[in-house]
């Protein structure tokens, strides 16, 4: 194993020699990562084609509001830093740091979805729905996906959390953080290119 | 386990900084009176430049093994390769 992905990795437990030098769940983790990259790319790509070829773009027509898209955005931001800073407590064995931070990503990732939650309904009370015309159905189609893979994060950082409760639990399982927080860090970088193209470019 | 290879949290905060100050950056540009397509190549390039932060730092690619580079521009490449191609009859007509 590489003194690199050794020093980068937080597991507890003995490190195990793998052919590339990189654990197998963080290998793993990045070739599902990829996969993501193409699921994501294909979806904005086909937004972008009816965006440009669309003789007459509807748009959100003032339905959506850039200062909850930007707070939004903001508070996954957030979220990336702190479970970085979880990561960053891992490896200063500090269990109480772990559990912090992971805590608070998980409530800002809460927050998150309880406000795409709010704008949903905001629009459903307005009779908007992904029927409406192309903007909305692209809107629902990439939002609902990323809130999905938010959610899906969600789980996957509380399961963590449970990780933290006794030490021979976080000794075998304690080097998932870093594989929640790719995970985590992967939807935070969509957000960033979804943000611009649905709330400020249409 | 400590290890100097990992960023400090000062580091995650700075990055922190850059973030949600490209990002507002972004906003208060998108309502500036200047051409469309300009500002629309400047956030892109302002959210491709957040990308790249979270990917070096928070990912940790910047010292992590090059492999995992690699599995991660491999479908970045083949994607905007693909959207290139599906968007090059517009190009073209431009």
């Amino acid at each position: 194993m590489s003194s690199k992905s050794h020093a980068l990795s937080v597991s507890p437990g003995i490190p195990v020699a793998t052919a590339t030098g990189i654990p197998n769940g963080k290998l793993g983790m990045w070739v599902f990562l990829a996969s993501e990259v193409m699921f994501f790319t294909g979806l904005i790509g086909a937004y972008i084609v009816l965006r440009l070829s669309h003789p007459s773009w509807p748009g959100p027509e003032h339905h959506l509001s850039v200062g909850i898209g930007t707070f939004n955005t903001l508070v996954l931001i957030c979220s990336s830093t702190t479970i970085v800073l979880a990561l960053a407590a891992a490896e200063h064995r500090s269990m109480k740091g772990v559990r912090l931070w992971l805590i608070a990503t998980i409530l800002l990732g809460l927050l998150f979805l309880g406000i795409k939650g709010w704008e949903y309904s905001a629009k459903f009370s307005h009779h908007i729905f992904p029927s409406t015309n192309v903007f909305w159905s692209c809107y629902y189609a990439l939002t609902a996906f990323h809130a999905l893979h938010v959610l899906g994060g969600i789980g996957f950082n509380l399961w963590v959390l449970g990780q933290t409760t006794t030490p021979a639990l976080w000794v075998r399982h304690g080097h998932r953080l870093e594989l929640a927080g790719l995970y985590w860090h992967f939807v935070d970088i969509v957000w960033i290119f979804l943000f611009p193209l649905l709330y400020l470019f249409s | 386990m400590k290890s100097a290879a990992v960023p400090s949290p000062k580091l995650y905060l700075i990055i922190w900084f850059w973030l949600a100050g490209l990002m507002l950056l972004g906003v208060l540009l998108s309502e500036l009176p200047i051409s469309k397509s300009a500002i629309v190549t400047i956030i892109l390039l302002l959210s491709s430049i957040k990308a790249i932060l979270v990917s070096l730092y928070y990912m940790h690619l910047k010292a992590g093994h090059r492999l995992l580079a690699v599995v991660l521009l491999a479908p970045l490449l083949l994607s905007g390769l693909a959207v290139a191609l599906v968007l090059s009859s517009r190009l073209i007509r431009l």
